[in-house]
């Protein structure tokens, strides 16, 4: 049975669409949904977890459907909210062994031992939560969250806000947890992370799924070589030859070539004869940034009217 | 059912452990048990600490209740409450065990103020008639609980909730028998003072204390409690699915 399976899940809040027609099917894999602030992860998350009502559309978690079977899908997952809650005056244990009665595990108590032994969490475990680190009270959420042992594990946005050491290790209990046979949804906005980290990428950009697929292989839609260039002045976009306009972020503008170092001239050229002023020049192979470019068409949020126009006019282009 | 239990007891290790916020909460109805209890010159009955304990009693309560929403509200501001929903934990539970916890929190304050005014001076009853006082006390902490909760629902912010609780406790006492008898009320007052909830308590709590079984109060803040009660699970299940 699929782990999770959504069809045209949709959700507006009045007029604004948070989620569009959204159709996934994940299963016995650590799945990312990347996007941008705002793009809608969270209100996916929240119809997952029978949290919020879909507006239209249809949602199972092992099967069960998560607007009409709730109890059931509850019973399947454990969910780790965006912003960290936990109960900073009771210990780490205290607020495991807490989730594991919730859950009605058979020993509460040994299991929460357990689950705060795979975290590293065993030797902190009797102190207080409020002298806790950032990163130690994420891995203590992770701790609650696998005291049942769910077969699904909803992580929302599981390292914002710490460092890079600890990320590292957040995302290495991740992969962990995914060896034990547990199906992980996790949202994020760091694309390096989902790149390294994820066996598969949804991205998506204002509540729609704009490309699906491993890193591997969403990165192999683009040519071999991304060369980006710093510019100042007004940009229009342009293709020469075999190398491809991929997007413009901010004053960063994009293009993909099968021959990198043989295109940084031409592109240079072609920048400085269109009238544009050229800082910098940089040549990489391609990240999954250069894909969200390439099918968002800009990575910055939306500011101005112009700003729509210059997108719209892009994928009319495409 | 259990889960009501964990809930309670969540709750109730963390207001063990700050200290501050169990002093602060019994200072009040304890300082007005001695200044007022002790010291106003007007008296309106023979012993006035034993006329104003049940008042302070059920004011414990009510301060006790209605901060006690505030819980839930900050559960619900700082992402506990999703995290709770996501459980499979029947969800009426979170809203039980936290009835549950503000009134026994509730009683134990009370506890310590008819401590005090034993220990002042006020009239030692039978275990019966106290037992009476605990019912009528559960009562209507439930009552309170209740409602504070589910107004909580409603509020996200500390500072209108607190708003909110002083609009509704300080009329709710001063226009109730807990100061006076009725007989020395403008009449304005006392209608207003004869429907108020905390009157029924108040006055359920007096007769006993007279030797009497007052059933009717009984009943009826059992009655308005359960009422509360029906309308806090409806409120949270509309706000939840
Ligand atoms: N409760 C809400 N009411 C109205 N709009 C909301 C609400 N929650 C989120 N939104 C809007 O829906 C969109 C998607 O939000 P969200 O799912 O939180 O995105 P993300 O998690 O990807 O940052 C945003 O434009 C956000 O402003
Ligand atoms: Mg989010």
């Amino acid at each position: 049975m699929t782990a999770i399976e959504t069809h045209d899940l949709t959700k507006y809040y009045g007029d604004l669409c948070a989620v569009d027609h959204l159709s996934l099917s994940v299963d016995n894999e650590i799945f990312a949904l990347l996007g941008p602030n705002g793009s809608g992860k969270t209100t996916t998350v929240l119809m997952l977890t029978t949290l919020l009502r879909p507006t239209e559309g249809t949602a199972t978690v092992c099967g069960y459907d998560c607007a009409t079977e709730g109890d059931m899908v509850r019973k399947k997952l454990s969910y780790v909210p965006q912003d960290m809650a936990v109960d900073i005056r009771l210990t780490g244990r205290e607020n495991v062994v807490f989730f594991a009665k919730l859950y009605g595990v058979a020993d509460p108590r040994a299991q929460a031992d357990e689950a705060l032994a795979i975290m590293e969490l065993a030797d902190r475990a009797d102190d207080l939560v409020k002298t806790y680190s950032g990163g130690m009270r994420r891995r203590l959420e992770l701790a609650q969250a696998l005291v049942h042992e769910p077969a699904v594990l909803f992580l929302d946005e599981p390292t914002l806000g710490l460092d890079v050491a600890a990320r590292k290790k957040i995302w290495e209990h991740i992969r962990k947890l995914r060896s034990r046979g547990m199906t992980v949804f996790v949202t994020t906005h760091y694309m390096d992370e989902a790149d390294r980290f994820c066996d598969r990428v949804a991205i998506i950009s204002r509540g729609s799924i704009m490309a699906i697929g491993k890193p591997k292989t969403l990165k192999a839609q683009l040519m071999k070589d991304v060369i980006t260039a710093t510019i100042s002045g007004e940009f229009i976009p342009f293709e020469l030859g075999s190398i491809r306009f991929l997007g413009r972020k901010e004053d960063d503008v994009s293009f993909t070539a099968e021959n990198g170092r043989e295109a940084l001239p031409l592109i240079a050229e072609a920048l400085v004869a269109r009238g544009m002023k050229v800082h910098s020049l940089s040549l990489h192979e391609p990240t999954l940034d250069d894909v969200f470019l390439n099918v968002v068409g800009s990575s910055d949020e939306p500011r101005s009217f112009n700003d729509q126009q210059f997108r719209v006019m892009l994928r009319r282009r495409k | 059912m259990k889960g009501i239990w964990h809930y309670m007891e969540r709750d109730l290790v963390k207001w063990a452990r700050g200290r501050v916020a169990v002093i602060t909460l019994l200072v009040m109805p304890a300082a007005w048990l001695i200044f007022v209890g002790l010291a106003l010159p007007v008296r309106f009955t023979g012993n006035y600490l034993d006329f104003i304990t049940p008042g302070i009693l059920v004011m414990t309560m009510l301060a006790s209740s209605l901060q006690g929403g505030s819980l839930l509200m900050f559960d619900k501001i700082l992402g506990f409450l999703n995290k709770f929903l996501a459980l499979p934990s029947p969800r009426e539970n979170i809203l039980f065990g936290k009835i549950l916890f503000i009134t026994i929190r509730g009683v134990i304050q009370a506890t310590v103020i008819l401590l005090i005014a034993i220990l002042i001076g006020a009239t030692i009853l039978s275990p019966l008639q106290y037992g009476m006082i605990y019912v009528i006390l559960i009562l209507f902490g439930i009552l309170f609980s209740g409602l504070a909760t589910t107004l909580a629902l409603y509020i996200d912010d500390h500072d209108s909730y607190a708003a909110v609780n002083t609009l509704i406790s300080m009329p709710l006492f001063f226009m109730s028998s807990a100061l006076m008898p009725y007989s020395v009320m403008p009449s304005w007052m006392r209608s207003i003072a004869m429907v108020n909830p905390l009157s029924f308590a108040i006055d359920a709590i007096r007769s006993v204390g007279l030797g009497e079984v007052p059933l009717m109060q009984m009943g009826l803040l059992f009655v308005t409690g359960g009422l509360v009660l029906i309308v806090c699970v409806q409120v949270f299940r509309n706000m939840t699915v």
